[in-house]
């Protein structure tokens, strides 16, 4: 197993509230890691440190490493680390005035490189891939915003698996789905982690428990706990980890 | 001790908001009727196509007048709508951070407060005193001033409600600030810009004072825009207040030909408005 995704004494702020607290976690390549831990905890902006969107924030600072491949990404162009580190959010958030298949190509449309690339082609393989192509090859010039709302959500996967990320970050993407949907998403994912690196929040203990290879538990800024998925939930280190994965609390 | 039932209220305060209201129709139903009664019979042919009579004789038309109003607009458009654009995306994707956003705003909002007569003895002073000669340009100058701050509004206001979800979307995918400002949320917000530049179109329609120092006015086809030029405001002016019959029914002719512009922008504006996010 080699490391994909690296954190070294990753801190972060919104203002002066410091809200991550020099957390250092390893990502290894091809898996999918959980990150679990109460509502506020610091998950969310965690990961957007990962792919340098908490520095939008106003207010928001980073300090500490985010190696990618060893190289630190706050050393590179962030719209690069944006493409080799995509992002599916907690609510499917399609362009509602882009037809099916200019979403799923939105990224490489409008990334501003002049290349010539078969778009209608790679749309074919990225909805192939999140198992959509079927449901909707017959209307790919409808509207993204005409799907349910699982469909939009595997849309949004399609449209961030066609950059061809190394890395792919997904804050809670099944928290606004219904159970059918979220099986669906799930499966993907652990399809997925044959090409890519999956790091995944979640609010759901057993989804954790379900679809990840290593679980990280944070609380209140601090990384508690990290460790195989399997020995995390089974005899979980810390009191404190046990505490929230047996639902005592968060 | 109650003086008056809950319904009696109830009906008083009714009877009083339809009185108000009818106040407020009425007049717009006496203008826009009187001017049908009035300028109705003016419209023909000769009167859409055909120059300007000479004074006392009667028959000519208003021809170079209408073209004149839709080429100074057009122009002023060229150059108003994309700086009022440009100005609105500045304004609602970059201006969050740092004094120079609330520095255009301020600029934006006082252009706007603006008496159009101001604006155009400040064309005329820029321009018609420099070239000395009545010119066009100096109208396109102060109509495409006039349009900015509308535009500008327009197109920020309708940039802002665009979900914060998409930019952020689009900012993860790796699409570059600009791209994600102009080909997501502008192009989201599309129909309200086309809306607020069609609104611009029609409130310049209107602008007579700007024009009196800057275009004026000339009885013959227009040449070029860098000449004086006829304009249907104008024409109302000069014609309504010449006291010969038949021009004063020409200015009545123009006048609800000007109302038929505007109408028909304003309903253009709102068959747009009903449809949100128009094809791609």
């Amino acid at each position: 197993m080699t490391t994909k995704l690296e954190t070294k004494a990753l801190s972060a702020w919104f203002g002066r509230k410091q809200v991550l607290k020099g957390i250092s976690i390893a990502f290894e390549e091809r898996e999918v890691t959980a990150l679990v831990g109460p509502s506020g905890c610091g998950k969310s902006t965690f990961i957007r440190c990962l792919n340098r969107m908490h520095e939008l924030n106003p207010g928001g600072r980073v300090d500490g490493k985010v190696l990618l491949d060893g190289a630190d990404i706050y050393g590179m162009d962030p719209m690069e680390v944006r493409r080799k580190i995509g992002m599916v959010f907690q609510k499917p958030n399609p362009f509602p005035n882009m037809s099916i298949s200019d979403n799923v190509v939105a990224g490489i449309k409008l990334s501003g490189e002049k290349k010539k690339a078969d778009l209608e082609g790679i749309a074919e393989r990225a909805l192939k891939s999140v198992g959509l192509y079927e449901e909707v090859k017959d209307d790919l010039r409808r509207s993204g915003a005409s799907l349910s709302g699982g469909q939009q959500q595997r849309l949004c996967i399609a449209r961030a698996l066609a950059m061809e990320p190394e890395v792919i970050l997904m804050d809670e993407p099944t928290s606004a789905l219904d159970p059918a949907s979220t099986s669906k998403i799930e499966e993907l994912i652990r399809k997925l982690k044959s090409e890519i690196t999956v790091i995944i929040i979640t609010h759901n203990v057993s989804q954790a428990a379900r679809i990840s290879d290593k679980t990280a538990f944070l609380y209140l800024g601090e990384l508690i706990e990290y460790g195989n998925t399997k020995e995390f939930f089974e005899s979980p280190k810390s009191p404190i980890t046990e505490r929230y994965i047996t639902g005592r609390f968060g | 001790m109650r003086i008056f039932g809950r319904r009696t209220k109830e009906r008083l305060i009714l009877s009083v908001l339809v009185l108000l209201t009818g106040v407020a129709i009425v007049p717009l139903f006496w203008i826009v009727g009187s001017i049908i009664w009035n300028g109705f019979s003016a419209i023909s042919l000769e009167f859409l196509t055909s120059l300007p009579a000479p004074f006392g004789s009667s028959g000519g038309g208003i021809g170079n007048a209408i073209l004149g109003t839709l080429l100074i607009n057009c122009s002023a458009s060229i150059f108003g709508i994309p700086v009022g654009i440009l100005t609105g995306i500045y304004l609602s994707e970059y201006s969050s951070k740092g004094r120079l956003g609330s520095l255009v705003r301020i600029v934006v909002e006082s252009l706007s407060g603006v008496p159009s007569i101001v604006i155009g003895l400040f064309a005329f002073t820029l321009i018609v005193m420099t070239v000395r000669h009545y010119t066009g340009i100096a109208a396109t100058l102060a109509l495409g001033l006039m349009m900015i701050p509308l535009v500008a509004k327009a197109t920020e206001e309708s940039m802002r409600v665009v979900s914060n979800d998409l930019r952020e979307a689009a900012i993860a995918l790796g699409i570059p600030k600009y791209n994600v400002a102009i080909r997501v949320v502008l192009s989201m917000a599309k129909s309200g810009v086309i809306s607020g530049s069609l609104l611009a179109f029609a409130r310049i329609s209107g602008e007579t004072a700007p024009l009196l120092f800057t275009s004026l006015f000339s009885f013959y086809w227009p040449t070029g825009i860098d000449q004086p030029i006829a304009t249907l405001q104008v024409l109302i002016y000069n014609y309504a207040i010449s006291g010969f019959a038949d021009w004063v029914s020409k200015a009545w002719g123009a006048s609800l030909l000007l109302v038929l512009i505007v109408l028909v922008i304003n309903l253009v504006v709102r068959v747009l408005g009903k449809q949100k996010y128009v094809g791609v």
